[in-house]
């Protein structure tokens, strides 16, 4: 099977359609244990000290990894993804561009996601079949969440990792479906993990995902990962077509969009706090100003770099904001 | 209903009683009379409220630096962070600030968004940014605290980054005759340039400054130029115990 990267959640009903393995270069990136290597290697080739890690990290993996051909958002996401593609174009790399419309208008989204089917010489239908088969998928994902923040039984971390890795559902949709059924069989015999404090957890998925685990020490856990529950497509199955699909997702749109679903879920989940993570040097730190004024309840701004574990002074942030939250919680403040 | 708030400092120990959330009775004594003259060790460190002439409490809390040395019998400990800023929630009103502790020993710098914490800094376990420094240049050019706080123009410069290095700096600069406002001003501004780092992490409009150093007039003026409102508290050094007696009546409202 041929493999493509991506580098950041695209329409892969039409990568599978067209018979690809799909693997998501964030994924190998974090996950490795030398992934500071990927850094390093991007460093070397001149991407600067001052700049976002995982564009390092993808430009890494891509190298590393012999990863020949990639898709590449080209609207949507940052200029630095934009000068990402560039480089690797450079190194031989074949890039296919894909299209998040600024317009946000369904029929620009439409026109879109033809241009990526034609691309891979894929009709709709054959990505209207995929769409169905991963939509039951999603549907389990979509469980997932649900004992996360409604039965309490699915901890942040696990919650966290099978959103995150919907992306590209591993690169084996048949085996994630395995083990997410099995994990599903195992979480409803769970008892119910009752915390405090009811987090969210904000922004681009973390370099530092031992956060999850933090934050229990503090009687608190997270039952809503933002931008990770968004790379599942939760609301993908109440739609007949890839289009709306795909016009319904938030993260690559304009903030006010993005907003409005964080406001649902702040009040479905009964929240307490939030976790906006922002990475070193991306523009979503300067969106900061905004989310703060615009939503109404506590957040903490953390911010990550190169380092896949807290460093202390951001764990001393997180506990004396968690500490605030539970006197705030309790009517003390 | 009574609630008693103790903040034990590295030079004094502050007392706050409140009364309905009210101030009744605020006094300081040094750390070391506190330990030796008001307290008994049961295991535990007890306070004889009865020496400390104080009517009993219902809620009892307290704050300072390291568990151990703040862990009173019958007391509640809390971190000297949230003290510090449950007091100055208490005496502001603000519920969105930058707060500055300048204490004898240690310097803490906190943002507060919403009314939560959301960003410090803590510099400890270094005399240069602190309270003492200003107390041993006082001493150096023998005249009061007050009076060296004063004077903050045209400040003769001091290089040193190192409290004690810094004495023979202004001794040399006391040999070349420069007169005495400059030499105050000199120890003023050297502080405020120490400050200087911790806080360009924390910009914002409004800044509270609580501890001791508060009272310092020079690091006033100085610090006005950074920030659009500069607030000094009332009772600035007796702050964090405040803000023990306001977090002890919250609980028992809660």
């Amino acid at each position: 099977m041929k493999k493509i990267g991506i580098t950041t959640t695209v329409p892969i009903e039409v990568l599978l359609a067209a018979g690809y393995q799909v693997i998501d270069l964030n994924n190998i990136f974090v996950t490795a244990e030398d992934y500071n290597e990927y850094i390093d290697l991007a460093e070397r080739d001149g991407f600067p000290k001052s700049s976002c890690a995982w564009i390092k990290g993808i430009y890494g993996v891509c190298l590393k990894e012999e990863i020949k051909e990639i898709v590449g958002v080209v609207e949507g996401d940052c200029s630095n993804t934009r000068a990402l593609l560039e480089v690797l174009k450079l190194k031989g790399v074949k890039v296919y561009p894909f299209t998040y419309p600024n317009s946000h208008q369904l029929k620009d989204v439409r026109e879109s996601i033809d241009n990526f089917s034609r691309l891979f010489g894929v009709s709709r239908e054959a990505v209207e079949k995929v769409r169905k088969q991963l939509n039951e998928i999603r549907n389990s994902v979509k469980r997932l969440d649900e004992l996360t923040y409604l039965e309490n039984k699915v901890t942040g971390f696990e919650n966290h990792l099978y959103q995150v890795n919907s992306s590209d559902f591993n690169g084996n949709v048949n085996e994630f479906k395995e083990v997410l059924e099995t994990l599903l069989a195992e979480v409803k015999e769970r008892k119910s993990i009752t915390k405090k404090l009811r987090l969210g957890f904000i922004g681009v998925p973390p370099m530092t995902a031992d956060i999850y685990e933090y934050v229990e020490n503090f009687d608190a856990s997270f039952v809503y990962n933002e931008v990770q529950r968004e790379f599942a497509f939760p609301r993908a199955i109440k739609y007949d077509n890839i289009y709306q699909q795909y016009y319904d997702y938030t993260y690559v749109y304009d903030l006010a969009f993005r907003l409005r679903y964080i406001k649902r879920e702040v009040e479905l989940r009964e929240l307490d706090g939030l976790i906006h993570y922002t990475q070193a040097f991306c523009y979503r730190e300067i969106e900061d100003i905004v989310i703060k004024e615009k939503l109404d309840i506590p957040i903490l701004n953390i911010n990550g770099d190169k380092l896949n574990r807290l460093d202390s002074r951001t764990k001393l942030r997180i506990e004396a904001f968690l500490d605030m939250l539970g006197d705030l919680k309790e009517g003390r403040l | 209903m009574r609630t008693l708030g103790i903040d034990l400092g590295s030079r004094e120990v502050k007392v706050v009683m409140m009364e309905d959330n009210q101030i009744v009775e605020k006094f300081k004594v040094s750390t070391l009379s506190f330990y030796k003259d008001y307290c008994n060790f049961e295991g535990k460190i007890v306070v004889d409220e009865s020496k400390l002439d104080l009517e009993r409490a219902t809620v009892k809390v307290s704050t300072g630096y390291g568990r151990n040395n703040t862990d009173l019998k019958s007391f509640e400990a809390i971190n000297e962070i949230k003290a510090h800023v449950y007091g100055a929630i208490y005496q502001t009103g603000l519920k969105n600030f930058i707060l500055l502790d300048v204490g004898g020993q240690d310097v803490k710098v906190m943002k507060v968004e919403k009314g939560l914490i959301t960003d410090l800094e803590l510099n400890d376990k270094c005399a240069a940014s602190c309270g003492r420094y200003l107390e041993n240049m006082a001493n150096l050019l023998e005249i009061s605290l007050a009076e060296m706080a004063k004077h903050y123009q045209n400040p003769v410069e001091l290089n040193s980054t190192c409290a004690v290095f810094s004495e023979s700096e202004l001794i040399g600069q006391i040999a070349e005759g420069v007169e005495m406002e400059r030499l105050c001003a000199g120890v003023n501004y050297s502080m405020y340039k120490r400050l200087q780092p911790l806080l360009t992490k924390f910009k914002g409009r409004k800044l509270v400054l609580s501890g001791g150093v508060a009272h310092n007039q020079a690091l006033q003026e100085y610090l006005k130029r950074d920030y659009n409102e500069l607030l000094l508290l009332e009772d600035p050094q007796l702050n964090g115990a405040i803000g023990c007696c306001y977090y002890g009546r919250r609980v028992v409202d809660s």
